[in-house]
């Protein structure tokens, strides 16, 4: 699991099934302080995560198939949560 | 899955019989850097090494596509298959918003 910033997001017409209907939100992980770390990942969105909004994104792929419905699917990357506060009582 | 723009094809002259009559395509993998510039290809290629993607949905030159990397890669087969990058999405359009500070 990764802590991400959404900073984007994606049209495809063209893609897997399994991905039809599904936000596809552009993660942008960062670290503690807030900084990018590392390339940008897509992952499927059910939440509705809003830009530049903070979330955990995990890398489960089963779960992800469960969530999408499609044991054939190759998702992986997924916004599990829309992140509060990192620290109790310190929203971001 | 990631993003990256497809800079080249591969064709197989020997194979496993499970891969036999596959696309694979040559993708060099997008950086933050290459974000910042939309829906035109970025050009030039990123720092990170390119690396070959299995395709069924029909990616060209000059495309980006969305591929995902790992076991989920294998997933959409029936029988089990060597491959872990497979693309997932041929991207129409990215609206992409860096936040700054």
């Amino acid at each position: 699991m990764l802590l991400a910033r959404v900073e984007g997001n994606l049209v495809a017409t063209r893609k897997h099934p399994s991905f039809d209907g599904w936000r596809l939100v552009i993660c942008q992980p960062i670290n503690h302080a807030g900084d990018p770390e590392g390339a940008p990942q897509v992952a499927i969105d059910c939440h509705g995560a809003g830009m530049h909004q903070r979330v955990v994104i995990s890398s489960d792929g089963s779960a992800a198939r469960k969530a999408v419905g499609d044991d054939k699917s190759p998702a992986r990357w997924m916004v599990i949560g829309i992140v509060d506060e990192i620290e109790p009582g310190v929203p971001v | 899955m990631k993003l990256g723009a497809v800079i080249g094809r591969v064709t197989l002259n020997k194979t496993l019989s499970s891969l036999e009559g596959a696309r694979w395509l040559i993708v060099s993998p997008f950086t933050r850097e290459h974000y910042q510039r939309g829906s035109e290809t970025p050009a030039g290629l990123s720092k990170d090494p390119s690396l070959v993607v299995y395709d069924t949905l029909g990616g060209g030159v000059g495309q980006t596509i969305g591929y995902v990397e790992g076991r989920e890669a294998a997933q959409p087969f029936e029988k089990p298959t060597p491959v872990d990058a497979i693309n997932a999405a041929l991207v129409d359009e990215i609206f992409y918003n860096p936040f700054t500070k």
